[in-house]
């Protein structure tokens, strides 16, 4: 699995562009590229129109990646709103566990 | 890899105008199977919602190998294991007793709601306990 250097973590931009390409990798979106991945779009339904399982697998690589957890729906609901919302999401909760 | 067997007979209202066991009650031997691992583990579907959790099916597959007569008896294995994610797998197979044929084999994966309906991404507390039990059980050679 990549990990995530701080640098990463610490730069929006970067973070988000890092997703894309975790979310597409993780769930192998084969028709996808990182650059289709709008960074404001829902990620489930009308957005990326990504489904339950699919948060579950997503929820499995951001805490072996990030070692950040997503505990239920309700934190995934935040969590998953956008690219930029999930990146916010791990800028804030990154190294809470450590 | 561990499996729990439970045997049951064909029975006339299960084969289909052609002399064969109608697929679907496939399904139902299945639950049959995971009634009888689940129940060694205290984690039969009341006692889940005891805990505040339901498991709803979100997958089901299937294959049929070889046909069922009505009054043929079968034995129905079922063992699970345990995904990286916060779900359930169960595998099962189907075989005719007498001779072991493999008359169908399938899996389900189910995924856990507390049972206000929200879907946990982490299995925690008394629940996965219980889930790790069953897992190491069905795990063991």
């Amino acid at each position: 699995m990549v990990q995530a250097s701080k640098e990463i973590i610490n730069n929006t931009t970067a973070l988000c562009d890092f997703l894309k390409t975790m979310i597409i990798d993780t769930l192998k979106l084969e028709e996808i590229a990182a650059d289709d991945i709008e960074t404001d779009a829902p990620l489930f339904k009308e957005g990326l129109g990504l489904d339950s399982i699919d948060a579950l697998e997503l929820v499995v690589a951001i805490e072996n990646i990030f070692g950040v957890i997503i505990e239920d729906e309700d934190v995934g609901k935040k969590a998953f709103a956008s690219v930029d919302a999930l990146a916010k999401f791990i800028q804030e909760n990154y190294g809470e566990g450590e | 890899m561990q499996w729990v067997e439970t045997e049951t007979t064909v029975r006339f209202n299960e084969v289909d105008e052609w002399g064969m066991a109608w697929y679907g009650h496939y399904m139902a031997w299945f639950e049959v199977g995971r009634m009888a691992l689940l129940g060694r583990f205290d984690l039969m579907p009341k006692q889940i919602v005891e805990l505040g959790y339901v498991a709803p099916v979100i997958h089901l597959e299937c294959d049929f190998k070889h046909p069922a007569a009505c009054g043929d008896k079968i034995i129905i294995r079922t063992t699970a294991i345990k995904p990286e994610t916060a779900s359930l797998i169960f595998k099962f197979q189907i075989r005719l007793k007498e001779s072991a044929t493999l008359l169908a084999q399938g899996e389900t994966t189910q995924v856990l709601l507390t049972t206000d309906k929200k879907m946990i991404y982490r299995l925690s507390g008394e629940l996965e306990k219980r889930i790790n039990r069953l897992i190491d059980f069905c795990r063991k050679d």
